[in-house]
């Protein structure tokens, strides 16, 4: 079966998407109980792979870098591509031995490593990762899945993101949910607020979309984190803010700042947006 | 990262500065042989090698220093093993030697079966900062706030927050110091007021599910979701900090939802 994969994400290739990058990593190690040594490789060779990105891949501009996380029996594969002029031809003069020692730490760390050039440009780094052991979690069939989208005006200030199965979700959107909430320099209250919405989301999201990915991109400015969840099924949106359940009354009404639906045909886009007006 | 990439370069370029192929070539040579001076300045040469992946492989639980030391081992390491004759050149042999030395080393300490000690204090740390720093200021510091007062950077204070929320097995309920009595039985305390609040109109559905959630995490959720307290807020008046209000909160919403799953 082609498989899509659990964590989708699309991202600027700035220097602190890594730890964002990373966080996703820790996450995804914490639903399916890698850890310790096997954890560590996979978080410092898929470090090494978006440094690459971030230094070398766009000759010091900005681009898109794209990390994708498939969890099969046993292994972990991360896949590090970006669309710029490719890793090969900076290995030369100067910025030879700095990426030589990147690339020599992959290769050391991953059990198999691919290195394949992107159509239309840019490179694309294949990690594969055995993890006995693990917790396996449902394939998600690949059935006509698209990487989120991000449009080059967002690329500065936006993260796309698509996860799967909820299970996963639930650990790995709080902690990037944290890394962005972080950037916008929230204080540790507000932060801990988006996770709780991330967690929201993701108890209602999936039945919202009816998919099996949760898709949404979040943007950041000063102290302003504004989410944009969706495609959802039509009519789904305003259930999701207002239904959660939880006996408290609606989480996410009480802990947005300001909520909008759109509706693009059949489907709809749950916009919610969080200050920190400390 | 960028900190790491110029340590690196720097590293790279010493290397290359003084010796050239032809002198390092020499070098192994006589190292070969025996000769001890030339073995001191391989070491020399390559310490910036070993020294960059130390920082760069886990950056997040033991002491660097102890990391260094390992590191440094699977330099000699590499440095005993490598055959020059071969062509190739020694970094590319010595990365995988000296990764392969800090995983041994990792696997010998049991690295794996226990939360590393070093980000448990760590995230003892963020927490005792964050509450200082939010009685200071009157509100809740940022992330960058708690990263430059502990000297930390941003993914270790992020990691510690994620810690907190993750192991119960943490002591965090332990007392910290200067809490009072009265602060830390806040349990008992709390208890003859809780009758007095209901939370919300609630449907029938949700009130028995409620039931079975402990007092003190109604107590909070209704201060946050009913009296639109701040966490920081809460933890004050509650007596506790404000990560572990985070993660009473996160806990008992996680449970309303599993119960009221389970319901319909």
């Amino acid at each position: 079966m082609v498989v899509a994969p659990n964590v989708c994400l699309t991202l600027s290739n700035q220097p602190e998407n890594v730890l964002l990058v990373r966080e996703a990593l820790s996450g995804m190690a914490d639903t399916v109980g890698v850890d310790g040594v096997e954890l560590n490789d996979i978080r410092t060779a898929v470090t090494e792979a978006c440094n690459n990105v971030v230094l070398h891949a766009y000759e010091g501009g900005e681009g898109l870098l794209q990390v994708e996380l498939y969890l099969a029996p046993a292994t972990v594969e991360v896949v590090v591509r970006d669309h710029g002029t490719g890793i090969k031809p900076h290995i030369r003069g100067e910025e030879e031995d700095a990426l030589g020692i990147g690339l020599s730490i992959i290769q050391a760390l991953a059990p198999r490593v691919e290195f394949k050039d992107v159509e239309g440009g840019g490179t694309e780094v294949r990690m594969e990762f055995s993890t006995p052991e693990t917790q396996e979690l449902d394939a998600l069939p690949r059935d006509g899945f698209e990487p989120p989208a991000l449009a080059e005006e967002d690329l500065a200030s936006t993260t796309a993101l698509a996860v799967g199965p909820s299970e996963l979700a639930h650990r790995v959107l709080p902690r990037v949910m944290c890394v962005l909430a972080a950037r916008a320099r929230f204080t540790t209250d507000r932060i801990s607020d988006a996770e709780l919405v991330a967690d929201a989301l993701v108890s209602g999201g999936f039945e919202a979309s009816s998919k099996q990915h949760l898709r949404m991109s979040v943007s950041v400015a000063a102290r302003e984190v504004a989410m944009r969840v969706g495609p959802l099924g039509g009519g789904t949106a305003g259930r999701l803010v207002a239904e959660t359940n939880d006996g408290v009354g609606p989480v996410i009404e009480k802990l947005t700042d300001e909520r909008r639906i759109a509706s693009e045909g059949a489907f709809e886009t749950l916009e919610l947006t969080l200050r920190d007006n400390r | 990262m960028t900190v790491t990439e110029m340590a690196v370069s720097t590293a790279t370029r010493q290397t290359r500065l003084v010796p050239g192929a032809n002198d390092e070539q020499q070098l192994f040579a006589r190292h070969q042989q025996g000769d001890m001076l030339a073995r001191e300045e391989l070491v020399r040469r390559f310490m910036p090698l070993a020294r960059s992946l130390a920082r760069r492989y886990d950056r997040s639980s033991e002491p660097f220093e102890d990391l260094l030391q390992v590191a440094s081992l699977g330099l000699l390491k590499a440095l005993d093993r490598f055959d020059p004759t071969m062509g190739h050149p020694f970094a590319s042999f010595a990365v995988p030697t000296i990764l392969g030395e800090m995983r041994r080393h990792f696997r010998d300490a049991g690295w794996s079966v226990h939360v590393p000690r070093g980000s448990q204090e760590r995230a003892l740390k963020v927490r005792d900062a964050q509450e200082r720093l939010a009685n200071l200021r009157g509100r809740a510091p940022t992330v960058n706030e708690l990263a430059e007062y502990l000297e930390l950077d941003q993914e270790e204070v992020i990691d510690a927050l994620q810690a907190i929320q993750a192991y119960e097995s943490l002591s965090l309920d332990a007392p910290r110091p200067g809490a009072t009595d009265e602060a830390t039985s806040y349990g008992d305390a709390m208890g003859e007021e809780d009758e007095r609040y209901e939370l919300v109109e609630l449907d029938a559905t949700v009130s028995a599910v409620l039931g079975r959630i402990p007092q003190r995490e109604r107590q909070i959720l209704r201060m946050r979701f009913v009296d639109d307290l701040t966490q920081t807020e809460i933890a004050a008046r509650v007596g506790i900090s404000q990560m572990q209000v985070s993660r009473l909160l996160r806990r008992s919403l996680d449970q309303l939802r599993a119960l009221t799953d389970t319901k319909s």
